[in-house]
């Protein structure tokens, strides 16, 4: 009698009981209402809480169990070991009535490079906004203008073009609410997501 | 027997990585590019949809029938399919800040992605097939949650605005 099948049958009863999948909620920051909803053929599951795991059997039946940071860490080391520093925000203003930055955004857009690039494999992305005056269509068209400048401007400067992502948003997002066509030199800005 | 299910099944996963794995090669259609798109394009992007931040080990992005290594800062388009070896790891941002992290010994793909920045809808579908996953979702999943999947053989993961981690053993 050998001793060769013995851990191949063992593997075989943990493979017959292992969970086919295992879904994780991890902790939210700031979003206390988040929640991954679990769907197997058979069953549905909501999670909630952090560190709260679904596990599904191949025929489909869902087990609801807890673990927490410690063993999450043990069990995904390198998983979360590669996750990417989160990212930042800045904000740039135009000299009114085109898409050149004001003297103080041109210096901060220095700062905005020299962080992208000592990030590995870093972008920018340029998300250009207006005031409510005008159209909503003529104010997309501009807020892509200006954040194509921006993104002109970085390329200029040696940074990689594929890595920079210009977004017109329009007038969907104001800084300062306002009613429609009101002038508003806060809203006619370009924000700038590091990541 | 429930006592094992409670222990961790790296050593069924090395197991059935002496399994062949041979994944049904779903039929893909090209999506037409959208204005959005064609215009990056244009300005001198390669018209990715993702950015890698980091790479450990052997990582092999699978587009068509071309396998090549994963490079930091390189990209990644919908329909590729994300590799990685044993003691591997890689980690990778989507146009609308969704963060992928991708575990050892995992096949992911990105099976739909489509992003209008403008209005910030769009669709992510991401299908595990082996190994493990990190997901924390971004602008997509702020507008429309809905719009977000996460699948495997046996399950549908549907998120609202969350960070969580799939794992599947086939």
């Amino acid at each position: 009698m050998t001793r060769a099948p013995y851990p191949l049958l063992l593997l075989l009863a943990l493979a017959a009981c292992a969970p086919a999948t295992r879904v994780t909620l991890l902790p939210q920051e700031g979003k206390p209402t988040a929640a991954v909803e679990v769907q197997s053929k058979s069953a549905r599951v909501v999670l909630g809480q952090p560190y709260q795991v679904a596990e599904v059997r191949e025929r489909g039946e869902v087990a609801e169990k807890q673990t927490n940071a410690s063993d999450v860490q043990k069990r995904h080391g390198q998983l979360l070991s590669v996750q990417p520093a989160a990212e930042q925000r800045f904000t740039l203003f135009f000299m009114p009535g085109g898409s050149a930055l004001t003297p103080e955004s041109t210096a901060a857009l220095a700062d905005v490079l020299s962080r992208a690039i000592e990030r590995p494999g870093g972008e920018i992305v340029v998300i250009g906004h207006t005031d409510r005056v005008g159209t909503v269509e003529s104010n997309d068209a501009l807020s892509l203008q200006r954040a194509q400048a921006v993104r002109q401007l970085v390329i200029g400067r040696g940074f990689d073009a594929a890595r920079v992502d210009a977004v017109g948003r329009g007038e969907r997002e104001p800084t300062v609410p306002t009613a429609d066509e009101v002038d508003e030199p806060k809203n006619r800005r370009a924000e700038i997501v590091v990541r | 027997m429930s006592v094992f299910c409670l222990r961790s099944t790296a050593a069924v996963m090395l197991w059935c990585l002496g399994l062949a794995c041979a994944p049904a090669v779903l039929a893909q259609q090209a999506a037409p590019p959208t204005a959005a798109a064609a215009a990056a394009r244009e300005a001198g992007t390669d018209g990715r949809q993702g950015t890698f931040k980091a790479v450990q080990g052997d990582v092999t992005v699978v587009r068509g029938n071309v396998r090549t290594a994963a490079l930091v800062a390189g990209g990644v388009q919908a329909t590729d399919r994300i590799v990685t070896g044993p003691k591997s790891a890689a980690s990778l941002t989507l146009r609308d800040g969704t963060v992928l992290s991708v575990g050892p010994d995992s096949v992911m793909d990105l099976s739909t992605f489509d992003f209008n920045a403008t209005t910030q809808e769009g669709n992510v579908l991401v299908g595990l097939l082996r190994g493990s996953l990190r997901m924390a979702t971004g602008l997509i999943a702020k507008v429309k949650p809905e719009q977000v999947k996460v699948t495997t053989p046996t399950t549908v993961i549907g998120v609202r605005g969350t960070d969580f981690i799939v794992e599947e053993n086939p």
